[in-house]
């Protein structure tokens, strides 16, 4: 277990930089997730900090080591790809052991630790298998245990649910998420994926063209975000004036909005609904204001609605706004 | 005629084009005549038997198999390595470096040939077994490459990555993940690389000097004089390449087959 350091890490490919003067710190045990549309140099980060890469300029602690030049092999991390990269020609009880017997652990010591991590796992009865006869959540699972098995400092996840369907997804986040708190090993997550990054890191850590935007908490990130790119990055953000004299623009997440119907007040803007979806447990409207100005409101699908068309007065409260740029 | 029945004969006419001169040696090969005469008028295996019989031809086989088997095994090697370090390292010029061990492929033989005599020449390997084996070994390596670039380029680096981050060095990663997968193309390489060498003439008889292989002798009985018993070893030599390009198409279908 051990806390990792980045200071002023960059990577540049010739004129390109794909990561730009990261500066970092992970706490032991900590959960990040390091979320970035492609491109913006978030796979290139965990390969930099997996030793697969070697950067161009900073320095890279993991605990008291510093490991800026040090090989994959002397980092001691458990990694995880997207697509697990299994070995196809080991069952799975040999691909779990295969870090052990790398590292020369004894007989006995290697057999009790691969047999409770795949009890851990529930891969008990699926030792013997070969990775092609699994499912997709299974091959996820063993590539996991074989990042644990050994015991690592920390834990490197590159995108490791984006092959699964979104019902197995969520469930196997629920189930990473848990496996973390009980292993309390650090551990740095990587995706596009929004929901994950905010449902699963204490922290998000939020990239764009390879400079940091922003790490906060996922409740900080999402109410309080650092700019305008962090705001429409994680979910819808509404751009209104801030009322304080000033030019300045604020956000306003969808679901701070109040509406109501335009016959009973005339507080807040005047808007009509130009659009509404039904999302099961919510309702999103689009509302579009005599002067151009849209808005787009989240609200429960218990509780008033409005029809396509009516006449909607959209209102909020000022501390809801957050000022951006 | 539909276009389709043109592709067709033209296919057709092609192969038995290409095809009719190699089957004819074999029917001619179990003939019974003293002199080369198609259709045979009857049927023996004597030009076996004087194959067989051959000291000459006998010792060229020993050679050919000899050269052929230490060539194929270093151009395996050699090959493979350069394949490997051309498909993932980062190498500046890696265009001109790739073409330079493709070149004895690409060049007319011929030429290699001359260069190899006259480098040969200088430093006194004219005629020596390590001569002819580092001659073929060049010749083998792009046939070698030309496997083995496919199948590093289309095996997953990220299970090297993951092998390396769990702590095991380059050498163990290549013995305990990638070479276990690839052994069917490496068998392939290796076949090519062999069936190749036992069939090499040109290149063989600018340097061979004294030593004699399969194709060199069957070369120098043409110019004398016309036996039959070269079609009992161009028989064998179909059979024998037919046979061993055949198992290792076989190998590699298997092997895409379980993976």
């Amino acid at each position: 277990m051990s806390d990792i350091r980045l200071s002023k890490i960059r990577k540049d490919y010739g004129i390109f930089t794909a990561v730009a003067d990261v500066d970092l710190h992970v706490v032991n045990g900590e959960f990040l997730t390091i979320l970035g549309p492609s491109g913006s140099g978030k796979t290139t980060l965990l390969a930099l900090i997996a030793g697969l890469s070697g950067p161009t300029g900073g320095q890279m602690h993991i605990g008291s080591q510093d490991v800026t030049y040090t090989p994959p092999q002397g980092r001691n991390i458990g990694l995880v790809f997207q697509s697990y990269a299994l070995f196809p020609h080991m069952t799975v009880a040999e691909n779990v052991a295969f870090p052990l017997e790398v590292r020369k652990w004894s007989r006995s010591k290697k057999d009790e630790a691969v047999g409770r991590v795949l009890q851990m796992m529930q891969l008990g009865a699926l030792s013997s298998r070969k990775p092609s006869q699994l499912s997709g959540g299974q091959q996820q699972r063993v590539a996991l245990a074989r990042a644990i098995v050994f015991q690592p400092n920390i834990l490197l996840l590159d995108e490791p649910l984006g092959a699964l369907d979104k019902k197995l997804r969520e469930e196997l986040q629920v189930e990473l998420k848990q496996l973390q708190r009980r292993l309390g090993i650090t551990t740095l997550l990587v995706t596009h994926d929004q929901e994950e990054a905010l449902s699963m890191g204490d922290r998000v850590m939020i990239l764009n063209e390879g400079k940091v935007q922003q790490i906060a908490t996922p409740e900080i990130a999402y109410l309080q975000p650092a700019n305008r790119f962090v705001a429409e990055f994680l979910g819808t953000a509404n751009i209104v004036s801030v009322s304080d004299g000033s030019s300045r623009k604020g956000i306003l997440r969808p679901e701070r909005l109040l509406l109501r119907t335009s016959a009973g007040t005339n507080k807040g803007v005047a808007t009509v609904v130009s659009d509404l979806v039904y999302l099961g447990q919510t309702v999103r409207y689009y509302l579009s204001a005599a002067d151009g100005t849209s808005f787009i409101a989240v609200r429960p699908f218990v509780g008033p609605k409005f029809a396509l068309g009516s006449a909607v007065n959209v209102s909020w409260t000022e501390e809801d706004v957050w000022p951006i740029d | 005629m539909t276009p389709n029945y043109a592709v067709r004969t033209v296919a057709i006419v092609t192969l038995g084009f290409l095809i009719l001169p190699v089957i004819i040696v074999i029917p001619m090969s179990f003939s019974s005549a003293s002199s080369m005469s198609f259709p045979p008028p009857g049927l023996s295996l004597r030009w076996y038997s004087s194959f067989f019989g051959s000291s000459v031809w006998v010792s060229a086989t020993i050679t050919s198999a000899v050269l052929a088997l230490i060539s194929s095994t270093l151009g395996l090697l050699l090959g493979s390595m350069a394949s490997y370090g051309l498909c993932r390292r980062r190498i500046m010029q890696r265009g001109i470096i790739e073409s330079n061990f493709m070149a004895p492929m690409i060049l007319p033989t011929i030429i290699t040939a001359v260069a190899l005599y006259i480098a040969f020449a200088k430093i006194g390997l004219l005629g020596t077994l390590i001569g002819l084996v580092m001659a073929h070994t060049i010749l083998l390596v792009p046939y070698v490459m030309v496997v083995m670039n496919v199948a590093f380029r289309s095996f997953d680096l990220r299970q090297e990555q993951v092998s390396w981050t769990m702590g095991a060095s380059w050498y163990t990663t290549m013995r305990r993940v990638v070479l276990p997968q690839l052994g069917p193309n490496l068998f392939a390489a290796w076949v090519f690389a062999f069936v190749h060498s036992f069939d090499e003439v040109v290149v063989t008889s600018f340097i061979a000097g004294t030593y004699n292989t399969v194709p060199k002798q069957m070369f120098s009985e043409l110019i004398l004089e016309i036996s039959p018993t070269i079609t009992a070893v161009a028989t064998l030599l179909i059979a024998f390449t037919v046979a061993s390009l055949a198992g290792a198409t076989l190998i590699m279908k298997r092997s895409v087959q379980t993976v």
